[in-house]
């Protein structure tokens, strides 16, 4: 198995590309991308307040971050190629770091209005 | 020169071995199975989250505080804004009146466009396509331009408005957040033109596909820090 893996890194610069998108898939990505913005515009303007107005905007915009990142940054292929025990537990600490440091910085300024204490 | 932390090839049981894909073009693979640069790439790029989140959140901040200082009437803030702006800012309870959203949602859609060429130009080196090569380099590199273009032209209308950089809490927020992006984009350029100037002098070669794809990674965040600063700073109230 080492052997073959040993061969198979002779020509893993094609292999890699076999994994990314192809330009149709671009296309579409980019086609998803364009109709989520103009949803988004559409939704600011539907007069719409509070959760009903916010929530909706959050999920596309969300959304749109993935498809950029998992298909044009191809990290959704590169995820693949990587040490993944190392990788989730670097990504999930870092996560849930950057979580609480915003919970601390917001309740520091007072603006966590929806917290009990 | 050998370093004990990289490796030639991979673990026999790593998933890059298994399947023979190891997503590199010709740097060092490290044990997490991604070239060394590639892997400062996405550290630095890391490191940029950590920066854009919080210039993010001081946005936010800023903006909350300074829209209840001006609906309480605070003189000390009333007085930073031409008169007919803190009307509309009152009337509006939030800063919306400020922003002209068709033109923001124009360059967005310009910068989304620009990270569509830029992969196409990567896939065009990959594929040691010249031409191609070329003509999408120049294109992500002009959508990036006018996206620049079109930010200058915000910043003016707002500063002859009433809004400076150093006139409230607020302009100072917005000002530094999107003059940082736009610092970025710029930053981007420049990386593209020196690729198309290697490009045009013929040393941009399939062998060199991981250099497009390390500048697209930046390119590319860039863009996805405009989505959500589209988002949170114009779109959301």
């Amino acid at each position: 198995m080492a052997d073959s893996a040993v061969a198979e890194s002779s020509h893993d610069t094609h292999d890699d590309h076999a994994h990314h998108p192809t330009e149709r898939q671009y296309w579409v990505v980019f086609v998803a991308l364009a109709v989520l913005t103009a949803l988004e515009v559409a939704w600011s303007y539907g007069g719409l307040e509070g959760v009903a107005l916010v929530v909706p905007l959050v999920v596309m915009m969300v959304a749109k971050f993935l498809l950029v990142a998992g298909a044009f940054m191809h990290l959704y292929f590169d995820l693949k190629l990587i040490n993944g025990r190392l990788f989730s537990w670097a990504f999930g600490f870092s996560l849930l770091l950057a979580v609480l440091v915003y919970f601390v910085v917001f309740a520091a300024f007072d603006r966590l209005t929806w917290w009990p204490f | 020169m050998a370093d004990a932390a990289v490796i030639d090839t991979p673990p026999a049981d790593s998933p890059g071995a298994a399947d023979g894909s190891h997503g590199d073009h010709g740097g060092h693979r490290t044990s997490l199975g991604l070239s060394n640069m590639k892997l400062a790439m996405w550290l630095f790029l890391g490191s940029e989250c950590l920066l854009f989140g919080a210039l993010i959140s001081t946005y936010l901040l800023s903006k909350s505080r300074f829209m209840i200082e001006l609906l309480a009437g605070n003189p000390k803030v009333v007085s930073t804004l031409p008169e007919g702006l803190v009307e509309e800012f009152i009337e509006a309870g939030s800063v919306e009146p400020m922003w002209d959203i068709p033109f923001t949602s124009g360059s967005s859609f310009i910068l989304l466009m620009s990270s569509l060429t830029m992969v196409l130009a990567h896939k065009a080196v990959s594929e040691d396509d010249e031409l191609q090569t070329k003509v999408w380099l120049a294109a992500t590199a002009l959508l990036g331009s006018t996206f620049i273009a079109g930010q200058v032209y915000e910043f003016t209308a707002f500063f002859r408005e009433g809004l400076s950089y150093d006139a409230n809490l607020f302009g100072t927020a917005f000002y530094t957040l999107t003059g940082f992006h736009g610092a970025h984009v710029s930053g981007g350029i420049l990386m593209l033109m020196s690729l198309l100037y290697m490009a045009f002098r013929g040393k941009l070669k399939s062998d060199r596909a991981e250099t497009v794809e390390l500048v697209g990674l930046y390119w590319h965040f860039v863009d996805v820090v405009w989505v959500l600063i589209f988002t949170i700073v114009y779109l959301i109230p």
